[in-house]
């Protein structure tokens, strides 16, 4: 259904914090779409509650002004969909609902759970916790992937997830599972580099062979960003510009990712005034050089 | 049912340092669930994994980052040495439930509250926790779509005084007495508005003084 649907090649995005606000309104000639978390800009009152979402109504005024302009598009923290105890069927309607006015060719979420039972209620752990990669959870995660896309007929994607310990008896490798959660879901992949560079870094793995593994059609958005090391693990903290890896991993990637829409760069509010808008200036130019270099010139998805 | 139990015991080791120290001690006896064999391998791997400090500091820095972000004032009053225990007895109590922000942050106010506080010996604290509480609890009114009531305030001493020094970063010193009621209310733009409602007994004017926050 969705697979033959291609998406508009949008180019170089920056994901919205509130921080980047003022950068985001100046500073429109840098980047060619917006991505959002909608789950910050909307308050979700918890299973049961009527009603559930209640937007946040400057946010949404804001996306509204940078809709007239380019496209805006949806990276969703909370589905959860990998949680075994429920499916949030209401959050999926909560996301058709934003579409009706956002209008966005594609929406993402991320493959893991951090919702889990807990006794009677359920527990949010607040960090994505990885998913073992087994034909198990294939199996639970392909009819909730299916009620995504039947309810919203544009494509859906899932975004590889970093893990600081792994599971035992995997029966996939990384590449593997996500070219397997493709086939067996109909899922495309947002292939997040700087996740990919993490993993690589704390298991001891070739970033490249991951990606020379991966089904790349399937790859729609790409995400990058920086991080840090801490108590000799590294990680996906969002704190700043690219390290050099990165970047070659994103050059790798461009060129072989036909269905590619965009590429996304973030970074966490709490770290940008350490960043500075000159710095994250350079970082949306040189994605854009890079983008050019591989990519066919964006379109614009104005309102 | 097995898969239910399997995350919920993940989760569990990532955010309650107890279980996963029962886990590693005891091994295949602490995982009380209906596990496969390689769910139990599994857990018992993570249990072990050096991975699994650092998802539980990442676990904890989110949660503490909603404390230190939306409770400054309260966080700055008790200072590092004495906030790092209440936290912990606070998380402990209380699982993390929800993603956001402001309820979390009213959760811990109700949870300080709710203890002896002149036990601690922080000078204020318990009218700078209400005082953010206040805030906080309007502005979660908001964001679920309510139209909150004002809400009131009790100091003992000059908040001007206490307040401002807190803003400034400074623990602070030799507060005034002063016997007065601060009344928060949330303007139409969604921002919290506070006035003097009451000085030594006899009601103030409406806005004759804004207090920040």
């Amino acid at each position: 259904m969705n697979r033959e649907r291609p998406v508009p090649k949008l180019g170089v995005g920056v994901a919205f914090q509130p921080a980047l606000r003022p950068f985001i309104e100046s500073r429109g000639d840098l980047f060619d779409y917006l991505e959002v978390v909608p789950d910050i800009l909307w308050n979700d009152r918890g299973r049961g509650e009527t009603p559930r979402y209640v937007d946040d109504p400057d946010g949404v005024a804001f996306l509204r002004q940078v809709r007239r302009e380019r496209a805006v598009i949806p990276h969703s923290i909370g589905l959860s969909i990998g949680s075994a105890h429920r499916f949030d069927r209401r959050h999926v309607e909560q996301i058709a609902a934003w579409r009706e006015w956002l209008d966005f060719p594609w929406h993402s979420d991320h493959l893991a759970f951090h919702l889990a039972e807990h006794g009677v209620d359920e527990m949010n752990v607040g960090v994505t916790l990885p998913l073992p990669r087994d034909r198990e959870t294939l199996a639970a995660l392909a009819p909730r992937v299916a009620a995504v896309q039947s309810r919203l007929p544009i494509p859906f994607l899932l975004e590889n997830n970093v893990y600081f310990f792994d599971f035992r008896d995997a029966e996939y490798d990384d590449a593997g599972f996500l070219n397997a959660l493709c086939e067996r879901t109909g899922c495309y992949l947002l292939l997040d580099l700087h996740n990919v560079y993490v993993n690589s870094r704390n298991h001891g793995m070739d970033p490249f062979r991951l990606l020379d593994a991966i089904d790349c059609e399937r790859v729609l958005e790409l995400h990058v960003a920086g991080g840090m090391e801490h108590e000799g693990f590294y990680l996906d903290a969002h704190s700043g510009p690219m390290p050099q890896p990165v970047w070659d991993l994103l050059d790798y990637a461009l060129p072989r990712c036909p269905n590619l829409g965009g590429v996304t760069f973030e970074i966490l509010g709490s770290w940008f005034s350490g960043m500075g808008n000159e710095k994250l200036a350079a970082e949306l130019s040189g994605m854009r050089e890079l983008w050019h270099r591989h990519q066919p010139a964006p379109e614009r998805l104005a309102a | 049912m097995s898969r239910r139990a399997f995350q919920s015991a993940l989760a569990r080791l990532v955010t309650d340092p107890d279980y996963r120290a029962e886990v590693r001690a005891r091994g295949n006896d602490a995982l009380a669930g209906r596990f496969s064999p390689r769910e139990r391998r599994r857990l018992l791997g993570a249990a072990a994994d050096r991975g699994m400090d650092v998802t539980r500091t990442l676990h904890k820095a989110f949660r503490l980052g909603k404390l230190l972000t939306q409770l400054p004032l309260t966080c700055r009053l008790l200072g590092t040495e004495r906030l790092a225990p209440e936290v912990e007895r606070f998380w402990r109590r209380r699982p993390p439930i929800s993603f956001y922000f402001l309820e979390e942050a009213v959760a811990f106010c109700d949870y300080l509250l709710g203890r002896d506080l002149s036990a601690l010996g922080v000078e204020h604290l318990e009218e700078v926790v209400r005082y953010e509480r206040a805030s906080k609890a309007l502005k979660r009114a908001r964001a679920e779509g309510r139209r909150p009531e004002p809400e009131r305030v009790e100091f003992a001493c000059d908040p001007a005084a206490l307040l401002s020094a807190l803003h400034r970063g400074e623990v602070p010193g030799e507060i005034p007495a002063l016997s007065c009621t601060l009344e928060a209310r949330l303007t139409e733009g969604g921002e919290v508005e506070w006035d003097v409602a009451v000085v030594e007994g006899v009601p103030v004017p409406k806005a004759v003084t804004a207090v920040g926050g």
